[in-house]
Order: structure tokens, then sequence, then C-alpha cells
């Protein structure tokens, strides 16, 4: 079996915030790694820090102290171009609000990405709609977010994630918004993603979620309090 | 770019009453630059075509001040041009053509019941090549005419129609009078209508052979300017200053006389227009700005309304200066499209201004070029603040905004 590389490496991380007179730890010394084709769940109550956590680890957010490494390059010392970089081409994000912008159809919402990658018109388009089907919103294409279910709209987020074959999927809350069954068919997008041999993180508060994880991590007060490993990394 | 620019098009069409309002003031401004740069410009050049309407090459002698101080009032030098000056400039200037001594008065007319004012213009028969005035009815007065101090006199367009309602008023005699002389003249020729001509307007005017008014009616052996007619627009400059010799040998002194030719008083109006339709275009310009204050209000508005699709277009994938120039671009176009507005409102506003004053307007291409311009330079400097306001935004509190 070939060893698998780290792909993003956390390093005693903090993140601190001052609220008023109030100085916050949102995230309080987490030290972490992601392996290449892990399935990794945090799980924590709100407040834990976990979502601080994904925007650090998603290179929107820079930590206070620690330091973070994507592929072994330090996220402290880009820039904001650079920083931009990663997150178009080596990240996706879905986030529980889905966050597609309301006036774009579903496929221009997907071709977001491309576009700030520069990728030619033709080829945005057809990779966009390939996406779309990917997603089954074969016959959405041209709808609106608000012509769309909550679903459909997280299914046009995730392959809005994926539009330049990024590495890794970060997911925070992604069916927090959903009743349970389209929160499943969503779970098992990401699953087949993970066997197709993408990175996935997902940050919850739904115990449920974890079944699907190789790694549960479980965070409180800003600190990682438990993990347990539900299967080795490259065994699916 | 092409993206962006399809971007900036489609959200600023997503609130259209907001962008029609917002884009008003730049609008207005842009309306009212037109407007007030047609009408100078306009008035310009009319002015322009009224001094080369008066024959061309036209040098124009007139006695100077004798300037105040101590105590005494700044007057006219009333007592110093002759007919005499008008026939030394005639001998000793080469480059002078033609030279008429000028007696200017305003005499009371009359024609048996109907009676009228009018500028009473003593002048040798030159004068009618020199200003290019053509007849519509009659002759012009001659040198014989002149030599006889015959008393003929060539009248305006408005004078014949006031005095000679419903006659021919060749061959009738009419009576010139003021306070101390009453003197009969006949009438030989009609002026054709000329409109004003700057400091004469021969419609409203009579016009008479100098020697025949000199005593009658002037009873003065000083007259009130000198017109002299230089050979070639190239000799103009040369006649100036062979007219100022020949004054400055008399009297010895530069103050007591002025010469002013046609082109420098073409320059002088140029300059004044131009500086009154700056001024007037920087008023005006005033509103522009106001409006830019609008654009940016509007500006800073749209971006706080989108912070979340800022937040999300970062998390895909956009820097810094791709959200600075999307917010930038729509400004731009906002402006860019309200100037264009502005522009054809200004026109329609010009061409309205010159129908209803009866005025010419005139809308240069270079005017427009610069409102638009100076709308687009607007977009810019006001939506620089709010676009750069929307790409220091932090992802993840922009994500988390409501």
């Amino acid at each position: 079996m070939r060893t698998l590389k780290t792909v993003i490496r956390v390093e005693n991380v903090q993140k601190i915030y001052r609220m008023g007179d109030n100085i916050v730890k949102a995230v309080d010394g987490v030290t972490l790694n992601v392996m290449e084709k892990e399935y990794l769940v945090v799980v924590g109550p709100s407040g834990s820090g976990k979502s601080t956590l994904m925007h650090l680890m998603g290179c929107l957010d820079k930590p206070s102290i620690g330091e973070i490494y994507i592929e072994n390059v330090a996220v402290s010392k880009l820039n904001d171009t650079e920083l931009a970089k990663i997150r178009n081409k080596m990240i996706g994000f879905v986030f529980q609000q889905f966050n597609l912008l309301p006036r774009l159809t579903a496929l221009e919402n997907v071709e977001l990405p491309m576009i700030y990658a520069r990728v030619p018109r033709e080829v945005r388009k057809k990779r966009a709609k390939k996406l779309l089907k990917l997603v089954g919103l074969a016959d959405r294409m041209n709808h609106r977010p608000t012509q769309l279910s909550g679903g459909q709209m997280q299914r046009v987020a995730i392959a809005r994630a994926l539009a330049n074959e990024p590495q890794i999927i970060l997911a925070d809350e992604p069916t927090g918004n959903l009743d349970s069954k389209s929160g499943e068919e969503i779970l098992k997008i990401f699953s087949e993603l993970h066997d197709s041999g993408l990175t996935i993180i997902i940050v919850t508060h739904d115990p449920e979620i974890t079944e699907n994880g190789d790694r549960v991590i479980h965070m409180r007060d800003g600190r990682v309090i438990s993990q347990e490993v539900r299967a080795s990394v490259g065994d699916a | 770019m092409l993206e962006m620019l399809k971007e900036a098009f489609r959200s600023i069409a997503a609130n259209k009453l907001r962008t029609a309002l917002s884009m008003i003031g730049i609008i207005i401004g842009v309306a009212a630059v037109i407007a007030v740069v047609s009408v100078a410009e306009g008035t310009s050049q009319t002015i322009r075509q009224n001094l080369s309407a008066i024959g061309s090459n036209l040098i124009m002698i007139s006695p100077g001040f004798i300037k105040g101080g101590g105590g005494r009032v700044a007057t006219a030098l009333s007592d110093l041009l002759t007919k005499d000056d008008a026939e030394t400039i005639a001998q000793m200037c080469q480059s002078v053509a033609h030279v008429t001594p000028i007696q200017q008065g305003n005499f009371a007319i009359q024609h048996e019941r109907q009676n009228t004012m009018s500028t009473v213009l003593a002048a040798y028969p030159a004068i009618f090549d020199m200003m290019t005035l053509n007849l519509v009815a009659g002759e012009y007065f001659t040198n014989e005419d002149e030599q006889f101090r015959r008393r003929v006199a060539i009248i305006g367009e408005e004078i014949a129609n006031t005095l000679f309602p419903n006659e021919d008023p060749i061959g009738k005699t009419i009576r010139i009078s003021d306070k101390m002389t009453r003197q009969n003249f006949k009438v030989i020729g009609v002026l054709e209508k000329s409109g004003n001509l700057l400091f004469l307007n021969p419609d409203r005017s009579i016009i008479l052979p100098f020697s025949s008014a000199e005593q009658r009616l002037f009873r003065r052996s000083y007259v009130s300017s000198i017109v002299a007619q230089a050979r070639s627009e190239q000799q103009a400059a040369t006649a100036v200053s062979e007219i100022d010799w020949v004054l400055y040998l008399k009297f010895q002194d530069t103050d007591k006389y002025r010469i002013i030719s046609q082109d420098v008083m073409l320059q002088t109006v140029n300059q004044t227009m131009a500086i009154l339709s700056f001024m007037l275009g920087s008023i005006a310009g005033i509103s522009l700005l106001v409006g830019g204050i609008g654009i940016m209000n509007i500006m800073l508005v749209t971006v706080t309304e989108r912070t979340r699709e800022i937040g999300v277009r970062k998390a895909v994938g956009a820097n810094r200066r791709h959200i600075l120039l999307q917010f930038l671009l729509e400004s731009i176009i906002l402006t860019f499209v309200a100037g264009m507005i502005g522009v054809g409102v200004g026109f329609l506003f010009s061409r309205g201004i010159a129908i209803i004053g009866s005025i010419q307007t005139t809308v240069t291409p270079l005017v427009v070029l610069i409102a638009v311009s100076v709308s687009v330079s607007v977009g810019i400097i006001f939506g620089v603040f709010p676009a750069m306001k929307a790409a220091k935004l932090n992802p993840v509190e922009a994500l988390r905004y409501e």
C-alpha cells in the first residue's frame, strides 16, 4: 500500500477574536493532519470553533497563532491573490446557506469559479453542464436559485465546488437547512465523491453524519477533545 | 473581463428604479454642461459671423481716453481725430486700400406724418464697399455727391418701413433734425436687411455723404472715428502699424488714440467667449460633482447589500482585484450611460433654447467628449472608494453577513 500524503496540516493553531472588551479564542490550539482521500467529520456544538477551523483550513482566514500548511505551503506567508488562487483551484466550499448568487442561473453559478480561473467560455460551459448532470440537475440548468428546492440548491453548490477540480471539499453543515431525505441525498453525493478520490471535510453538529466518515473529530471550546478512526484511509 | 462587463450590466439592470434615480444627477449635470456651453458657443459663432460680415480686414481708429485721477473723471477725447487724419492715412499708408472718416449721431427723422429716431452715419462712398452693405432699391451715393455736398441719403430697411409704410421711399424727402437744426435729404437708396453688425445696426441707420452732413448736422470738425481697410488679410497687421506710425507722428502719445483691427476684435471675442463658456460650463459641472456623490452613495449601498455575494465570490476564488474591478466597472458603466443620456438630453435642451430664445446654439463634438469623459471620471473617482471597501472585506465576515 502506497503512503498517502498529508494535504492539510494544522499546527498548534489559535484564532483569537476581540469582541468588545472580551477576547474570544474561537480556536484554541488545534493540531491536525488531513490525509489525501480522507473523509473527515468534525463534530461539535455551536460555538465549539469547528466553523472557524474550517474557514482556516479553507484559506478564508489566517490563524492568529500557529500555522496551516496546504500541500506543504504555509498559509500565513501567502498574500491575498495567492490565497484566492488556493480557494479557487484546490478547495471547493459547500455551505449550510448554499450561498448561490441569486441573480445567476444554476449553470452560471457553477461557472463562477472557472471564470476566476480564466477557463475559456466553451470549456467552462461544457464542464458546468457535465457537473450539473453529475449531481442530477440536467433539467434545471437555467433555473435561478429561487426556483430550486433546498436539496437542488445544495447540489448546485456541490457542482460549483467541483468546478475547478479541487482536491479538497470543505462542507459546513451541508445538510443543516435540508429535510432528512434531501440531506441523505447530499451525503450520498459526498460519499461518491470520496470514493472517486477526493478529500472530504464536513463540519457538523449532526451525529448522524459521522457514520460516513473515515475519522471523526469532536471539538468543544475551540479544542479537539476526542478522535475516533472508523476506517483507515484508502480502505474504501 | 468580458464576463465582468456582463456581470456589471446585469447587476445594474437588476435594480432599474434605483439605477435610474442615481443616474439622474449625472444626467442633469452633463445635460446642463452641454446646454450652457452650446449657448455660449452658438453666441460666439454668431458674433464671429457678424464680425466677418462687416467687410473684411477692417481697422477701426477711435479717440482714446484722458485718464482719470486727481478728481478728474476719465473721458473720451472727442476733439482729436479729424477728416485730415483720414486723408493722411490714405496717402501715407501703403497697405491701406480705403479710408473713411465717420461721423455718428442720433437724430429724429420725419417724413410727412411718420417719424422715428435713427443713427445717422456720415461717411465717404467707400463705406458701402468696405462694410459690404448692399442695396435693395435705388443706388449708392457717389464721390460726386460727396464733392458737391448733395442732400442725398441711403436709409436702412427698418427706417424705410417705418417712414414709408405704403410707398416707395426712393426720391422722397426726409427731414433729419435735432434741437439745433433741421435739414432735408432726398432718399436715393434702401439698404438690404443685414441684422446687427456689431457696432452698428444698418437696418436702423441712415447713411449720408460725409461732407453733406458734416456742416449741416454735426457742425464740428472732429470725427467720431476713422475706418480703414487693409489691402488684404496678410497686410492687415502692416496696415495697423503704418496707421499707428502716422498717428503717433501727429499726437506723440499712444494713449490718445486706439487702433483695433478686425482680427484683434475676433481674438478678443474668441478669448472672452472661451472664458465665458469655461466658467458657465464649470458651474454646470458642479452638478456633475453632486451627481458623483449620488453615485458613490448608491455604490456604498450596493456594496453593503451584496456583502454576502462578495464573500461567496471570494470563497470561490475571487481576489481583491476581481472584486475591485467588478464594482468599479459598475460605477463606470453607470456614469457612462448617464453621461450618454445626458448628452442626448443636453442636445434637446440646446435645440429648445435655440427655438425659444431664437438664438444660435452649437453642440461641438469636443464638448460632448469632455462631458462624457468627465462623467466617466466621476464614475471612477466616486466608484473607487466603495469598490475598495468591497475588495477589502474579510471573506469570513462577508459570508456571515445577513
